[in-house]
């Protein structure tokens, strides 16, 4: 390594001037890792230096762990498992039921066993350049480091992964990545690591290390004072069965609470998914890093009627075979087959010739997002793009593409209603994965003390956009493999200090806060009444239009105005059926739109305020000659990481300036 | 299309319950059974009433959460799917669908058709798991798996723990569920260690709520992960094996 | 709220009761299922011998004696000298007797649990077919058997008016079987208990094997097939019998 790397001699950060009325800008955030020490080192050397608790004094201390996914559930068993006094809190009515079940892809992990010559550099670099350099590097090492043993636990622990004939551990290659190196089970990889997980969870819930309340939503964090500084002392929750409310405390809590993409309302996530606990967090007074970035899937299956509930993902496979194209003519409503040849636009394979339909996920959303801006989009409400089989069952017969696509296309057929057999599929580009999330420092604090956040809730790794496999590796690593370190060596400074009481006027005050705020929701009496769901639906069409796969000013600052209004249209006219002291699942749904639209608005401000492309964060007016996305590394190689400012439409960004080591800047190119 | 739906309404545990019927003149086919449902919500929602309580979460069929008694029948119609993807296309038109809970006395109604299916957990909580902390796993590549025996590994571990094998049940046996744990894990290189202990353990928590198993095959009939019956075997064979050996493994 | 007189620790923790349905039962489940598959085999088996030594009723008579009664007096002479005179024979009824009372315990004590489990609204729309009817009818084809069984005893063992025919003779076997079965309604009532026999049997092989955790491909496909055809032959032998002595085919 060279002197340059140990110094860290960085040029001086400043924050570059906001477009955005209302934003100003905040402190230079500290990361936390430790100084002199490469990026790749980091986290043993910050394992190494960090303070232990003793096992005695263990069962003194009592964490909060709000989730159940693999993030969150990880992080509970594993301070069981250590000896910590957990209490974990999940809405859903068993821990099993988090949304990390649904991942299907697999998990990558750099055990570079192959000779295809990966490792865990290669791993980092491809996180790193994946996430197009707006992630910490070190971040990525820790990542790429922990992948070892995270499969190693996943299998001893009941993962069945898939095997080889040899009954060693099986492997493929994922993403555009050039090495195989994700491990799967069949297409449900995220259910059997949730499942595992949950599995680990329900083994110190029996041994009684760790006490679950099912049915209890977060409400609100407490958050008090201690010596200037903000410190969390522990949550309100709203039991879902009786609706009452009630204060739990510890040393410290735990947000592992998942993305937060049902703000689009059609999105890939579960219905239930939500963006509440992150947002009541932001509240609190927790940064909120980069929400702007956002990750869409490119095969999902249109939006085709009003009932429909979500959007539903179609394996990427799909691009091996299909070809995706749209009409060259603008509402061109005619059936496909009919479409001659050279009325087509294949714009994949047109515009990226060396990868053609199997381009990274992102830059495959932003052309089909293109053509169906341009109003070339198919299908009854001109939201899509075909992808058709014609040319592969011409090539290899009906059977073979039937082998290798059965079950999609028996889903797409159940779904929609056709074959495409006889017609193209049609897909359009959906919400998947949320790169931005709470900020946490290295030891994945918040900027609350005893704030801790995990997985998709949080905003490391990632970058501007994930890698194909990567999520589920980092909430693993997250929970198993990093909390069970970091929230040690932060209690360990608190030791023989008594928890917050649940009584205590803090706690009180926010209990208080959090009936305000049910009260409030229940109590509008507009004349224009409308059920959560009427507001929920504009605001996914505003962000998809306005904040979705690329964005301009124009359509951001129109959108911010959109948004406000109707933020206030909801908390004008907003009917809540029901009572809120009984279970009431629309009162559930009312709190989340009225978080929801706070975030999408917060999201375009900072889709806005961000002057550059990177990622998925793509803005029409930063793009190279051949319109692609363009980086500005001068003025915004940091990570946003807002706060709300002291006024309403007034926001604070902070920033945390990133630096990189061993994987230097440098342009992506698929062409 | 026009459907006449009979759904069920209990204000909580201990009240009782009634069908409430409601008329639908613009399903679609395409719609699923819970899709069906949140367009009635959505209209009762609309003029201010109370709308049907009703569980679900991924609607992809993997998460387990929704559980709906469609016609008689766990989930719906449609041979191991689950409610989420039962569509409207296997109803007629002009046809009576009665929508309720899961029934079991092991799974008390919550409100409507939403039930607390915890005695499952409870099961799982006495050993459906490999006692491994964090971090002391040996290397995976090193516990050879045969490929066949993972598969059929995952065949059992594939549970989405819906519980519909239990509502499925004139017994209301909780043997699928049960089985496909047990030979999951016996098949695991780890899990194998404690196979004697956790057959016991979860076998006699099992009794406490749940039926016996009659072979009726009606879980496996409507369970939406394919898990295969011979899995209920597992239940009286690990148990017996337990109590013969004497042994944790 | 509407719960009344919650459980409120289990409710605190998003449960509805923390109550199992059942304490720990004096015998579990498992271990009475154990006991009904291996009695039901024995049963099984008992019906295959029994059926097979009743077919000595086609045998021509040797030296004056007629098959079936030397077998009838076979049975009792079995065993000796180890054994005194029909040792052999009440050991063998012993079994069968203890056999039948725990079969018939663990089957009302596995109803009544699975009654309790399944609580109050019973599972409708069924798969039918054969195995779900046989499935179904247990208890009822269980009782009914039990019935003819006493039946068929005070008829042919025991020899009690006015069930047994009126001049029933001890020892004088095929005699007996033919006037017995020289009566309809006697007849009529052996063909229907078989049939009721053939649903019981076929579901209890299937099952038992199940119970004793026979799941590997080819034994499960023999045991398949076999829960057919054991309840098949033995059934069809056992209503050729008397049939075909009603129809004055055998005398």
């Amino acid at each position: 390594m060279t002197n340059t790397e140990l110094k860290r001699e960085h040029p001086k950060f400043s924050h570059p001037q906001s477009i955005v009325p209302g934003v100003s800008a905040g402190n230079i955030l500290e990361s936390n890792e430790p100084h002199g020490v490469p990026m790749k080192d980091m986290w043993s050397h910050q394992k190494d230096h960090m303070q232990l608790v003793s096992p005695l004094n263990r069962r003194k201390f009592e964490v909060l762990v709000v989730g159940t996914g693999l993030s969150a559930g990880s992080a509970a068993a594993a301070l069981g498992e250590l000896g910590y006094k957990v209490k974990v809190f999940t809405y859903h009515d068993s821990p099993r039921r988090a949304h990390s079940i649904a991942a299907q892809g697999g998990v990558n992990a750099s055990r570079a066993k192959k000779v295809d010559n990966d490792s865990a550099y290669r791993h980092t670099k491809d996180t790193v350049k994946g996430g197009d350099y707006r992630c910490r590097e070190s971040d990525c090492w820790r990542l790429a480091n922990e992948s070892v043993r995270v499969i190693d636990h996943m299998n001893a622990i009941g993962a069945p992964f898939a095997r080889e004939y040899g009954g060693t551990l099986a492997t493929r290659s994922f993403g555009g990545v050039q090495v195989s190196r994700t491990y799967y089970t069949r297409g449900q990889t995220g259910q059997q690591l949730q499942l595992s997980t949950t599995s680990a969870l329900y083994r110190q819930i029996g041994l009684g290390n760790v006490e679950l309340f099912a049915h209890n939503d977060l409400q609100d964090i407490i958050v008090y004072n201690d010596n200037g500084k903000k410190r969390a002392g522990g949550i309100v929750t709203r039991n879902l069965i009786t609706g009452e409310l009630k204060a739990f405390t510890g040393h410290a809590v735990v947000l592992g609470t998942g993305g937060y993409g049902n703000v689009y309302h059609m999105s890939t996530l579960a219905k239930n998914s939500n963006a509440s606990a992150m947002m009541r967090a932001y509240d609190s007074g927790a940064y909120l890093a980069s929400p702007a970035f956002v990750q869409f899937h490119p095969t999902g299956l249109p939006v085709n009627s009003d009932w429909q509930s979500k959007t539903i993902l179609m394996s990427e496979s799909l691009r091996n075979d299909g070809r995706i194209w749209s009409p060259k003519k603008e509402g061109d409503d005619r059936d496909p087959n009919t479409i001659p040849e050279e009325e087509r636009d294949y714009f994949l394979e047109r515009r990226y010739p060396a990868f053609g339909n199997l381009v990274p996920r992102d830059v495959a959303s932003r052309a089909i997002s293109q053509q169906i801006n341009a109003g070339l989009g198919v299908g009854p409400l001109h939201n899509s793009v075909y992808l058709d089989f014609r040319d592969a069952i011409e090539r290899l017969g009906k059977d073979k593409i039937r082998e290798r696509y059965s079950n999609l296309i028996e889903m797409y057929e159940e779904a929609i209603g056709e074959s495409a057999y006889e017609t193209p599929m049609r897909i359009a580009p959906t919400c998947h994965f949320t790169m931005g999330g709470l900020w946490t420092d290295f030891n994945e604090m918040t900027s609350i003390d005893g704030l801790f956040a995990a997985g998709e809730c949080s905003w490391t790794y990632h970058g501007a956009n994930r890698l194909g496999a990567n999520s589920l590796l980092s909430a693993s690593v997250d929970g198993w493999f990093t909390l069970p370190f970091t929230i040690p060596n932060y209690l360990a400074d608190h030791l023989n200090e008594e928890k917050l009481a649940e009584d205590s006027p803090e706690a009180q005050a926010t209990l208080a806060q959090s009936q305000e705020r049910i009260d409030r929701l229940m109590g509008v009496r507009g004349e224009n009444p409308h059920g959560p769901s009427y507001y929920h639906r504009q605001l996914g069409d505003i962000l998809y239009h306005g904040c979705g796969v690329s964005r301009n000013v124009e359509d951001l600052k129109e959108a911010i105005t959109k948004i406000r209004e109707l933020r206030e249209d909801f908390w004008a006219n907003v009917r809540i059926p029901g009572e809120a002291n009984d279970m009431n699942q629309v009162l559930e749904y009312g709190l989340r739109v009225a978080d929801y639209l706070d975030l999408g608005e917060l999201m375009c401000v900072d889709a806005l305020d961000r002057d550059e492309s990177c990622g998925a964060h793509f803005r029409e007016d930063h793009l190279t000659e051949d319109g692609e996305a363009e980086r500005d590394d001068e003025n915004w190689c940091f990570v946003s990481a807002w706060e709300p400012g002291a006024n309403k439409n007034e926001f604070i960004r902070h920033a945390e300036p990133l630096y990189f080591d061993s994987i230097p800047l440098m342009t992506r190119n698929y062409k | 299309m026009k459907l006449t739906l009979e759904i069920w309404r209990q204000a909580g545990p201990t009240q009782e319950g009634h069908f409430e019927t409601v008329q639908v003149d613009d399903a679609s086919e395409q719609m699923s059974i819970l899709e069906l449902l949140d367009h009635v919500n959505e209209g009762y929602i609309e003029r201010g009433e109370e709308p049907f309580a009703f569980a679900s979460d991924c609607r992809e069929g993997i998460c387990g959460t929704c559980g709906l008694t469609v016609n008689g029948r766990p989930h719906g119609p449609g041979q191991n799917t689950p409610a989420c993807q039962q569509r409207l296309f296997n109803f007629t038109d002009g046809q009576t669908i009665k929508l309720e809970p899961f029934r079991s006395a092991a799974y008390p109604v919550i409100k409507d058709m939403i039930v607390d299916r915890a005695a499952l957990d409870h099961v799982m909580e006495q050993g459906g798991y490999v006692s491994m902390d964090a971090g002391t796993a040996p290397d995976a590549d090193t516990l050879h798996v045969n490929h066949e025996t993972s598969e059929y590994s995952l065949d059992h571990a594939a549970c989405i723990g819906c519980g519909a094998c239990v509502a499925a049940c004139p017994n209301g046996a909780a043997h699928l569920f049960t089985g496909a744990k047990l030979v999951h894990l016996s098949l695991m290189p780890l899990g194998k260690e404690e196979r004697g202990r956790r057959a016991r353990n979860m076998v006699d928590d099992l009794e406490a709520n749940f039926g016996h198993c009659s072979l009726y095959g009606e879980c496996a009939d409507v369970c939406p992960a394919g898990v295969p019956l011979t899995a209920v075997s597992a239940v009286t064979r690990e148990r017996a094996r337990a109590a013969f050996r004497g042994k944790d493994d | 709220m509407t719960l009344r007189n919650p459980d409120r620790e289990a409710v605190a923790h998003g449960h509805i009761t923390n109550e199992p349905i059942r304490q720990k039962p004096g015998v579990p489940s498992w271990v009475l299922k154990l006991i009904m598959a291996v009695t039901g085999l024995l049963f099984a088996l008992f019906v295959v011998g029994h059926m097979a030594g009743n077919l000595k009723l086609y045998l021509p008579a040797e030296g004056g004696d007629e098959a079936l009664d030397e077998y009838g007096a076979f049975l009792r002479s079995m065993g000796e000298p180890l054994f005194p005179h029909e040792g052999a024979l009440w050991i063998i009824r012993a079994v069968l007797l203890v056999a039948i009372i725990a079969h018939i315990y663990g089957a009302f004590a596995l109803t009544a649990r699975s009654k309790a489990s399944r609580g109050k609204f019973r599972r409708s729309n069924l798969m039918g077919g054969l195995d779900s009817f046989a499935t179904k009818s247990m208890l009822v084809t269980g009782i009914v058997l039990l019935l003819f069984i006493i039946f068929h005893l005070l008829d042919l063992t025991l020899g009690v008016q006015p069930i047994a025919p009126g001049d029933f003779a001890e020892g004088a076997v095929k005699a007996n079987m033919i006037a017995t079965f020289s009566r309809w309604p006697v007849t009529i009532v052996y063909v229907i208990a078989m049939c009721f026999l053939f649903l019981h049997l076929t579901h209890g092989i299937r099952l038992a094997a199940s119970d004793l955790g026979i799941t590997g491909a080819k034994w499960r496909q023999t045991f398949l097939i076999l829960a057919y055809v054991i309840p098949a032959v033995v059934c069809i032998g056992n209503i050729v019998m008397p049939l075909s002595v009603a129809l004055g085919l055998v005398s």
